[in-house]
C-alpha cells in the first residue's frame, strides 16, 4: 500500500491556472508509477528514506571497494622495493583509493544521513524536491560505477585524485583513465549539488512548527552548513573538470604552458574546491557525534550556539586557506605568510568543537556503547589529526612536510578518525531507527576495537615516516633511506601494513554485524526509544512510516522529544530529573490525532532515466561523438518527460482513496 | 556479557565500564609507547627533517620544533582530560545530571586563549617565510630543472661560486655539486610537467612548475652528500626520481669545476676507443658528451628533442666524476666504496668525492642491466608503441636493444668520462 501525493483541488493562485498537472491533462506519455512492492519501488522512489538507504548501501560498497584498493597499497608497501603491483598500477591504484573514499563513499554515505535523518529530525514528511533527490541518488550511482568501469577499459585514472596539471593531460596520461575520472566526479558532483539545494530549501522552509534555526538539531545545523559549502565550492570544480575534459578530449589549451597558460590555475581551481571539501566530509560527522554524545551522556549539547557557528565558522574561514596545499608550489611569500595564519584560525573553531565535546560529557552520565565509542574515538583521533594539521599552518615546516607521509597521516586521522569514526557512530546510533533491528553491541565493541587499533597502527607510525623523509605515491621505497636502527622506516612500514588489515578486520567486523542481525535474522527488534534520545526522529515509529510522523509535532525545545519525557521536579533535595511520559506514549498520543491530510509526492520514472542518459553522454565523450548524442536525446528526453508528467499518481491509485480523512492513513 | 540497551523506563544499564576504562588507559599506554618508540627511532634517516645540516633547515627546525613540542602537550592534556572524564562520569547509576547549555565563559576562555597561542605561533612563522625567501646574499647560482624522471643542473657563467668564478657554462644531472657554506640559489624550472626539488637536510621542498622559475635557498654547513627526493608526483616513475647535494669545501670545488671545464679527454685505452664509437653510434643523439668529434672531426652535437617529450637527456660529459646515475636512483659505485664516500667525515668527503668512480669501483651490473633495458628497470613510456602514438617521442629512455658486447664497449668508454 503506497501513501502518494494527493491533488489539492483548487488552485494555488486565485484566479488563474491550477497549478498542478493531474492525470488526465497531462502531456507525460506515462502515468507515475505506485508500486509499493519489489524493485520498482525502489527504483522509482522518491521516498527520502529509501533513498537514504540506497546511498547508504551503495555508499558501503564503495567503501569496500576503497578499502581494498589501500590493502593493495599497504600490501606493496610492505617491503623495500616491492613488486606487488607495478608503477602504473600503483599509481591508479592511489588515485582511485582517494577518488573513492572520497567521493564514492563519505560524500554519499553522508548524503545518506542526511536524506534519512534531516526531514525527521525537523519534523518534516520528505525533502523539498523529492525528485530532485531521487536524479542525485542515480547520479552518484551511475557516475560511480562509470569511475570504476575504467578499470577494465584501459585503466583507471593514474594522475592522484588531485589531478595536477599538467601530468594528468592527455601528452602526459595518454590512457583514457583521467577522462573516465573529470566525468565521473562530474556526474558524482551533480548528486552533490542537486542534494544540496534541496537540503538548504528543505531545512530553510520545512521544520516543524515552533522550530527556530536555533532549536535545530546539531546534526541538521552541519548539514545545512555544508550544503551551503557545496554550492559554494562545486561549481568551482565543475568549471575545473570542464576545462579538463575539454583539454584532453578537444584540444582545450588552459593549462598548457606553451600556449601561453599557467598550469597553476588548475591547483587553485582544484583547491578552491578541495579545502571546502575537507570541511565537507568533516562537519557531518561533527553533527553525528554532537548527536551521540550528548544522548550517551544524557546532557545537552554543551554550548550548542557556539557548537553551530563554530561549524559555520569553520566552513566560511575554509574558503579562504586552499593555498595551504600550495605552500611548496612557488606562491612567493606574501601569499604564503597570509595563507598560513589564516590556516591557523581554523584551528580556533575547531578547538571549540573539542572543548564542548568535552564539557558535554563532563557531569553526565556516560553509557559506553558502541556509537558512544565511535565518538569518544573521533574526540581523540580527531585531536591527534587537528594537531598534526596545526603543524602544517606553519608553512616553513609545511615545506618539510607537504608530499611525505607526514600529511597522509595528518589527513587520515582527520578522514578517516574524524569522518569515517564519526560515520559508524551513526550506523549504530541510527541503525535501530533505520531498520528496526539493533545491531550486537558486543560485536560492536570488537568493531570499534579492531578499528581503532588498526587505525592508529596504520596511520600512527606515518607520522614517523614521513618526518624521517618518506615522500607519498611512491610505488617503493628504497632499503637505503629507511635509517638505521631496529626502528628503521622500513619496520614502521611494515607496522602500517599489519595496521591496515587489523582495520580491515574491523571493517569486516561491522559486515559480520550487520549480516547476521539481518541475513541470519539474529537481530534484536529494537524498542522504541532505544538509546533513550533526545531528537524528533525518534519520536516516530522504528523504522519510521512512509509519512514519518502521524502528526507534525510542535516544537518547544531543542531536544524535544527529550523535554517531552523528562521533567524537571522540586523535591527535598533539589531540582530532579524525572521521566513522566514514555516514548509509547508519546506515539500513541499522536496517533490519536493524526493529521487530515497527509500529503506525500508520487515515485516517478524521470529521475533514473535522466541519470542515465548523462553516464551515456559521458560513454559518448570518450569513445564517440554519436553514443553522446544519443544520450543526450536521452537525458534531453528525459528532461521533457519530468517536467510534462502528472504531478500525481491517477485517482484510482491512491491509498486510501479520496475522500476518505487522513486518519486510515496514519494507520497503514 | 549483557546487552548494553536500557529500556526507556529502567535507569540504563551500563557495560562494564571498568573494562572499557581499562582499554582505554591499554590505548593511552600504547600511544605513549608509540611516542617514546618516536624518540629512539630510525637512526641517521638520510632526509630525516628534524636534522638539519643547512641554516636555512635550521630555520625551519627551529620554528617547528616548538610547535610539535606545544601540540604535543596539549594532545596530552586533551587525552587526560578525556581520560578522566570517562572513568569519572560513567554510568554508575548516579542521578541523570541537570540539563544545563554550557557557560559561555568556558567557550570564550579557550578561544581567546587558542588565539594567543596562535598568534605566538603565526609571528614567527611570518617572519621565517619572509627569512627563507631572501635572495639578495646569493653567492651561487645553479639552475635546476626537472623532467621525468631526473634532475638537470645548470651553471651559468658567473662570477661567483668558484674561485675565479665559473667562466663557461657547466651541465650535470642527479647529483648536484656546491661550495659548502655558500649561499646557493637554486633556480629550479621544470621541462615537462610539476616536480619538486627536496632536500630535507638543507632546505624545504620547492616545486618545478613548467613555465615558471621557482627559487630556493640552499647552504650545507659541511661537506657531505644529502639525498632527496622529487616530491611533487611526476607520474609513471614518480618513485625514481631522486637526487643528492654533494657539499664539497671550497677549494674541492674549485678542482670540481676546473675538471668539469676541462677540454674532451679523447680515450686512450683501445676498448674504451671502440667504446666511443658505438656510443656515438647509438647514444650519442640524446646524450651530450662536450667536445666529442666524429672520425672527420666534426663536433657531436645531441638532439635529444627530436626524441624525448622533455627534449633532454643527461648529460655524460663527466658522468664517473657522480656516483649515481638514471634519476639518482642507483649507485655507480659498489656498495663497499659507496660507504666510503657517503659516510665520510666531512674534512675528507671533498676528497674522496672528487676521486670519482674507478674501473674497481663500477658497480657496473646496474649499469648494465640500464643500458641493456632501462624501461625494465625504471617504468617509462618509451617502447616503440608509446613512441609511435605520440609522434615519435619518448618520456624516459627506450630500451635499445644492444648486445652484450656493445654494453661493455660502452661501459668501458663511459668509465673513462670522470
Amino acid at each position: 500500500m503506497a501513501i502518494i501525493e494527493r491533488p489539492s483541488t483548487t488552485p494555488a493562485v486565485a484566479g488563474s491556472a491550477p497549478s498542478f498537472v493531474g492525470p488526465a491533462d497531462a502531456y507525460g506519455a506515462f502515468r507515475r508509477p505506485v508500486t509499493s512492492r519489489g524493485w520498482r519501488s525502489w527504483v522509482f522512489t522518491v521516498d527520502h528514506k529509501k533513498l537514504g538507504i540506497m546511498y547508504g548501501v551503495v555508499a558501503f560498497c564503495f567503501f569496500l571497494v576503497g578499502g581494498l584498493e589501500a590493502l593493495l597499497i599497504r600490501t606493496q608497501l610492505a617491503a623495500p622495493d616491492n613488486t606487488v603491483l607495478s608503477a602504473g598500477t600503483y599509481n591508479q591504484m592511489f588515485t582511485m583509493h582517494a577518488t573513492t573514499m572520497i567521493f564514492l563513499f563519505v560524500m554519499p554515505m553522508v548524503s545518506g544521513f542526511a536524506n534519512y535523518m534531516v526531514p525527521l529530525q525537523i519534523g518534516a514528511r520528505d525533502v523539498a524536491f523529492p525528485r530532485l533527490n531521487a536524479f542525485g541518488f542515480w547520479c552518484f550511482l551511475v557516475g560511480g560505477i562509470f569511475l570504476n568501469t575504467s578499470w577494465f577499459l584501459g585503466g583507471a585514472a593514474d594522475g592522484g585524485w588531485f589531478m595536477y596539471q599538467p601530468n594528468a593531460s592527455h601528452l602526459f596520461s595518454p590512457s583514457h583513465g583521467v577522462d573516465y575520472w573529470a566525468l565521473g566526479v562530474q556526474i558524482t558532483g551533480i548528486a552533490s549539488l542537486t542534494g544540496a539545494i534541496n537540503l538548504i530549501v528543505t531545512i530553510i522552509n520545512m521544520r516543524a512548527p515552533g522550530m527556530t534555526m536555533w532549536k535545530m538539531p546539531i546534526f541538521t545545523w552541519m548539514v545545512l552548513v555544508v550544503q551551503f559549502l557545496l554550492v559554494f565550492s562545486l561549481p568551482v570544480i565543475t568549471v575545473a573538470l570542464f576545462l579538463l575534459t575539454f583539454s584532453r578530449v578537444f584540444g582545450g589549451q588552459f593549462f598548457n604552458v606553451q600556449a601561453g597558460a599557467d598550469p597553476l590555475l588548475w591547483q587553485h581551481l582544484f583547491w578552491i574546491f578541495g579545502h571546502p571539501e575537507v570541511y565537507i566530509l568533516i562537519l557531518p560527522s561533527f553533527g553525528i557525534v554532537s548527536e551521540v554524545l550528548p544522548v550517551f551522556s544524557r546532557k545537552p549539547l554543551f554550548g550548542y550556539k557556539f557548537v553551530a557557528f563554530s561549524g559555520a565558522a569553520i566552513g566560511f574561514v575554509g574558503f579562504g586557506v586552499w593555498a595551504h596545499h600550495m605552500f611548496a608550489s612557488g606562491l612567493g611569500p606574501l601569499s604564503v605568510a597570509v595563507f598560513s595564519v589564516g590556516t591557523m584560525m581554523i584551528a580556533i573553531p575547531t578547538g571549540v568543537k573539542i572543548i564542548n565535546w568535552t564539557l558535554t560529557m563532563w557531569g553526565g552520565k556516560l553509557r559506553f556503547t558502541t556509537a558512544m565509542l565511535f565518538a569518544i574515538g573521533l574526540v581523540i583521533e580527531f585531536t591527534i589529526g587537528g594537531l598534526s594539521g596545526v603543524t602544517h599552518a606553519v608553512s616553513p615546516s609545511d615545506t618539510q612536510q607537504t608530499d611525505t607521509y607526514y600529511i597522509v597521516a595528518h589527513f587520515h586521522y582527520v578522514l578517516f578518525g574524524g569522518a569515517i569514526f564519526g560515520l559508524f557512530a551513526g550506523f549504530y546510533y541510527w541503525w535501530p531507527k533505520i531498520f528496526g533491528k539493533l545491531l550486537n553491541e558486543r560485536i560492536g565493541k570488537w568493531n570499534f576495537w579492531l578499528m581503532v587499533i588498526g587505525m592508529n597502527l596504520t596511520f600512527g607510525p606515518m607520522h614517523m615516516i614521513g618526518l624521517q623523509g618518506q615522500p607519498r605515491r611512491m610505488v617503493v621505497w628504497p632499503q637505503n633511506l629507511t635509517g638505521d636502527g631496529l626502528f628503521n622506516l622500513g619496520f614502521w612500514n611494515k607496522v602500517a601494513t599489519v595496521g591496515s588489515y587489523i582495520l580491515g578486520l574491523g571493517v569486516l567486523t561491522f559486515v559480520w554485524n550487520v549480516t547476521r542481525t539481518h541475513l541470519l535474522r539474529k537481530g534484536e527488534v529494537a524498542p522504541l526509544d532505544p538509546w533513550d534520545a533526545r531528537t524528533l526522529e525518534w519520536m516516530t515509529s522504528n523504522p519510521p512510516k512512509e509519512h514519518n510522523f502521524d502528526a507534525i509535532p510542535t516544537v518547544h525545545e531543542v531536544d524535544e522529544f527529550f523535554h517531552r519525557k523528562y521533567e524537571e521536579v522540586e523535591t527535598d533535595h533539589g531540582v530532579r530529573l524525572v521521566k513522566t511520559r514514555s516514548a509509547e506514549e508519546i506515539l500513541a498520543d499522536q496517533e490519536a490525532h493524526a493529521d487530515a491530510h497527509i500529503h506525500m509526492p508520487s515515485p516517478s520514472y524521470w529521475p533514473v532515466v535522466l541519470a542515465v542518459g548523462l553516464v551515456i553522454v559521458a560513454y559518448g565523450v570518450i569513445y564517440s561523438v554519436l553514443l553522446a548524442v544519443v544520450g543526450a536525446l536521452i537525458t534531453l528526453g528525459a528532461s521533457f518527460a519530468w517536467a510534462l508528467e502528472p504531478s500525481t499518481a491517477d485517482p484510482s491509485d491512491f491509498d486510501p482513496p479520496a475522500g476518505t480523512p487522513g486518519k486510515e492513513l496514519a494507520n497503514v | 556479557m549483557t546487552r548494553n540497551i536500557p529500556s526507556p523506563e529502567v535507569a540504563p544499564v551500563h557495560d562494564s565500564p571498568r573494562r572499557v576504562t581499562r582499554r582505554r588507559v591499554g590505548l593511552a599506554a600504547t600511544a605513549t609507547g608509540l611516542l617514546v618508540a618516536l624518540a629512539g627511532c630510525a637512526r641517521n634517516a638520510p632526509q630525516d627533517t628534524f636534522q638539519p645540516a643547512g641554516e636555512n633547515a635550521r630555520s625551519i627546525d627551529n620554528l617547528q620544533r616548538p610547535v610539535f613540542y606545544i601540540a604535543g602537550v596539549i594532545g596530552i592534556l586533551v587525552f587526560a582530560a578525556v581520560g578522566y572524564i570517562v572513568w569519572r562520569f560513567k554510568d554508575r547509576g548516579q542521578e541523570l545530571p541537570i540539563q544545563g547549555h554550557g557557560k559561555p565563559i568556558l567557550e570564550i576562555g579557550p578561544i581567546v586563549l587558542s588565539a594567543a597561542l596562535l598568534l605566538g605561533i603565526g609571528v614567527p612563522t611570518v617572519a621565517t617565510v619572509f627569512k627563507l625567501a631572501k635572495t639578495s646574499d646569493t653567492q651561487c647560482v645553479v639552475i635546476v630543472t626537472g623532467q621525468q624522471w631526473w634532475w638537470e643542473y645548470t651553471y651559468p657563467v658567473q662570477p661567483g661560486c668558484a674561485a675565479g668564478g665559473i667562466k663557461q657554462p657547466i651541465v650535470t644531472s642527479g647529483q648536484l655539486v656546491v661550495p659548502a657554506k655558500t649561499h646557493v640559489l637554486a633556480e629550479i624550472q621544470s621541462n615537462d610537467v610539476i616536480h619538486s626539488y627536496w632536500i630535507p637536510k638543507l632546505n624545504g621542498k620547492r616545486d618545478a612548475v613548467p613555465g615558471r622559475t621557482h627559487t630556493l635557498r640552499l647552504e650545507a654547513d659541511q661537506p657531505g652528500i644529502y639525498s632527496g627526493q622529487c616530491t611533487e608526483f611526476c607520474g609513471l616513475s614518480h618513485a625514481r626520481m631522486r637526487m643528492q647535494v654533494a657539499a664539497l669545501d671550497q677549494a674541492h670545488f674549485d678542482t670540481w669545476v676546473t675538471n668539469q671545464t676541462a677540454p674532451y679527454q679523447k680515450p686512450t685505452d683501445p676498448a674504451a676507443i671502440t667504446g666511443e664509437a658505438t656510443f656515438q653510434a647509438n647514444c650519442s643523439r640524446c646524450h651530450q658528451v662536450d667536445g666529442m668529434a666524429d672520425s672527420a672531426g666534426k663536433p657531436i652535437i645531441s638532439q635529444p628533442e627530436l626524441y624525448v617529450v622533455s627534449g633532454s637527456a643527461p648529460n655524460l660529459s663527466h658522468l664517473m666524476s657522480r656516483n649515481t646515475f638514471a634519476g639518482a636512483v642507483w649507485d655507480l659505485l659498489t656498495p663497499a666504496c659507496r660507504d666510503k664516500v657517503w659516510h665520510a667525515k666531512p674534512e675528507e668527503f671533498s676528497e674522496l668525492y672528487l676521486q670519482g668512480v674507478s674501473r674497481e669501483c663500477l658497480n657496473e651490473k646496474d649499469l648494465r642491466d640500464w643500458i641493456r633495458d632501462a624501461p625494465a628497470k625504471k617504468p617509462m613510456y618509451s617502447s616503440d608503441a608509446q613512441i609511435a602514438s605520440n609522434n615519435g617521442l619518448s618520456r624516459g629512455m627506450p630500451n635499445l636493444k644492444l648486445k652484450d658486447d656493445q654494453i661493455s664497449q660502452i661501459i668501458d668508454y663511459l668509465v673513462t668520462r670522470k
